[in-house]
């Protein structure tokens, strides 16, 4: 029994592994192709999941706007003016923000140089009432009001951006539908070129194929091989594809980071495996399927 | 040479044939009929020449016989087996007790010898714990010790022929099919190729043999079936290759 299984599995790998290096050029494509589909897979994963947490981090910003203050306000009018959004029904909480508050939330944004910050000499940011507000469809109208008063900085005179989480959401549909197409339309063709490698496999093989169904061997037996060539090229694809996603997004998040000081990326290792091994699951996946149509129809007599 | 006709149509009734064709017809999709009306009995031990013209139906009986093809109607039975009902998974069990040879070896030209008939064991996952000595003791058979490092294309033809004999042989066949096997070869070396499928007829394997070697068929005076049009038109112990001119003009 454990004779048979050695010899089944030892024939296939073996076989599988001369087919793959006899037509090498035909099976590097597939590699390739099966590499560029993972690749690209792995990074819209890794976009989409970003754009995900830019999306529930502005989503908890948005009740929330902050009110600048003009420079050079007397605390009093600050403080009348606080209490007067207080009383206003629709907000919840009022908070004070000084300028050197304003400041030291400055310097503790992620990827910022300090020294770029001390190099201004004064402080430019104002200071400002961070109003947070029941129901978000209230921001409007607060900000509308607010804009009117005189304390109110009028460059610019509040953070309200309400089409910002709109932009994004869309953002991340259009990425997600683009990449998606993207991705079926390459995995459609992995598949489709590692038929093609099994195919000249099987076609540079046909008189061993020839004698072994002479002889009696059943058909699994012929097709092993061929199964296990797809799932080298599914594997040699993914593993280089996995290694790629798996040590570059670290570096990109945090070139990304410097490069887009206000967006809140953010490294997610947790997720980061879960796209890696998805990925390999696809890899293997591609080599499965794409071996076994190439397999079907020339094996069938 | 053992001179008794081991055909024995006339008497098996009790045992049914090894192989038994009835009423077969074979019609390629191109609307070629290749066979028509051919039934054949062919008996356990039975050594049977196939003989008729190129395109006679020699080859498309082979083919039915290992279901390479399948009857357009009629049927076939081997060792009991109805091979119009033989599930496809099945097929290949049918085939290891049929070894087959033909005109072209059909031989692994990266594979010395050894493996070329380890090769039939190997992928039907057969004696794998005696798989050393049972190729040794094939290719002793057929006499080929010594040779077993040669690649394919360092023998000369009748070795090649041999190594393919081995590897027909390692399964331990009940039928042993040979399509042509002497039509790439010398007469001297038929001739031990023959000898050969004597002997291996005379361990008790049946040997179906399809052929243009007129000179052996006449010498050999064995069982001929005569093929032309399809058909069946001579079944003779004992017989030539003749009743001929019209069969092979030559």
């Amino acid at each position: 029994m454990l004779r048979r299984l050695w010899n089944r599995v030892d024939f296939a790998a073996s076989s599988a592994w001369q087919n793959f290096w006899r037509n090498a050029a035909v099976s590097v494509a597939s590699v390739l192709i099966v590499w560029v589909v993972l690749l690209a897979l792995g990074s819209l994963l890794l976009v989409l999941h970003s754009l995900d947490q830019i999306v529930a981090l502005e989503k908890s910003r948005a009740s929330a706007i902050s009110v600048y203050l003009a420079d050079n306000t007397p605390l009093s009018s600050i403080m009348d003016f606080k209490l007067h959004l207080e009383h206003d029904p629709r907000v919840t909480a009022v908070t004070y923000v000084t300028k050197d508050q304003a400041m030291q939330r400055f310097r503790e944004m992620p990827a910022l140089d300090p020294q770029v910050i001390d190099s201004l000499g004064t402080n430019p940011l104002p200071a400002s009432l961070d109003v947070t507000v029941r129901d978000i469809r209230d921001l409007g109208a607060i900000d509308q009001e607010v804009r009117s008063s005189p304390l109110v900085d009028k460059s610019p005179a509040t953070n309200y951006e309400p089409s910002v989480i709109d932009k994004i959401v869309l953002l991340a549909r259009v990425a997600g539908i683009a990449g998606l197409a993207l991705i079926v339309a390459l995995t459609g063709l992995s598949v489709f070129i590692i038929m093609l490698t099994i195919r000249t496999a099987i076609y540079l093989r046909r008189k061993e194929i020839e004698v072994m169904k002479l002889v009696g061997a059943t058909d699994w037996f012929v097709r092993w091989p061929f199964i296990v060539e797809g799932l080298i090229v599914g594997v040699a694809g993914a593993v280089v594809a996995v290694l790629i996603v798996g040590f570059g997004y670290r570096p990109a998040v945090q070139n990304l980071q410097s490069v887009l000081i206000f967006v809140p990326l953010s490294y997610d290792p947790s997720y980061l495996r879960l796209v890696l091994a998805a990925m390999m699951a696809f890899g293997l996946l591609l080599g499965t399927v794409g071996s076994y149509l190439g397999v079907r129809r020339f094996l069938k007599q | 040479m053992d001179s008794a006709p081991v055909s024995a149509r006339g008497d098996v009734a009790e045992e049914p044939s090894l192989i038994s064709l009835q009423d077969v017809r074979k019609t390629y999709p191109n609307g070629t009929t290749a066979l028509r009306d051919v039934s054949l009995e062919i008996p356990r031990q039975d050594f049977v020449f196939l003989v008729g013209p190129s395109g006679a139906g020699k080859s498309t009986l082979v083919r039915l016989l290992i279901r390479e093809e399948r009857t357009s109607s009629g049927r076939i039975f081997v060792d009991g087996r109805d091979l119009s009902r033989l599930r496809r998974r099945h097929l290949p069990y049918l085939r290891r007790k049929i070894g087959m040879v033909f005109q072209d070896f059909k031989l692994l030209p990266n594979l010395p010898v050894f493996q070329n008939v380890a090769f039939a064991l190997r992928v039907t996952e057969g004696a794998l714990r005696h798989l050393r000595p049972k190729v040794e003791e094939v290719l002793s058979i057929v006499g080929l010790e010594g040779k077993e490092s040669k690649f394919p294309d360092e023998l000369s033809g009748g070795e090649q022929q041999r190594v393919a004999i081995a590897r027909a042989l390692v399964h331990d066949p009940l039928i042993f099919l040979a399509d042509e096997p002497t039509g790439n070869l010398d007469p001297a070396t038929s001739w031990e190729i023959i000898q050969l499928l004597l002997q291996i007829n005379a361990r008790g394997t049946t040997v179906l043999m399809a052929t243009h070697n007129r000179e052996i068929v006449d010498v050999m005076r064995r069982r001929v079936v005569a093929i032309d049009g399809g058909q069946i038109v001579r079944d003779e112990d004992a017989g030539g290759y003749h009743a001929a001119p019209a069969l092979e003009p030559r």
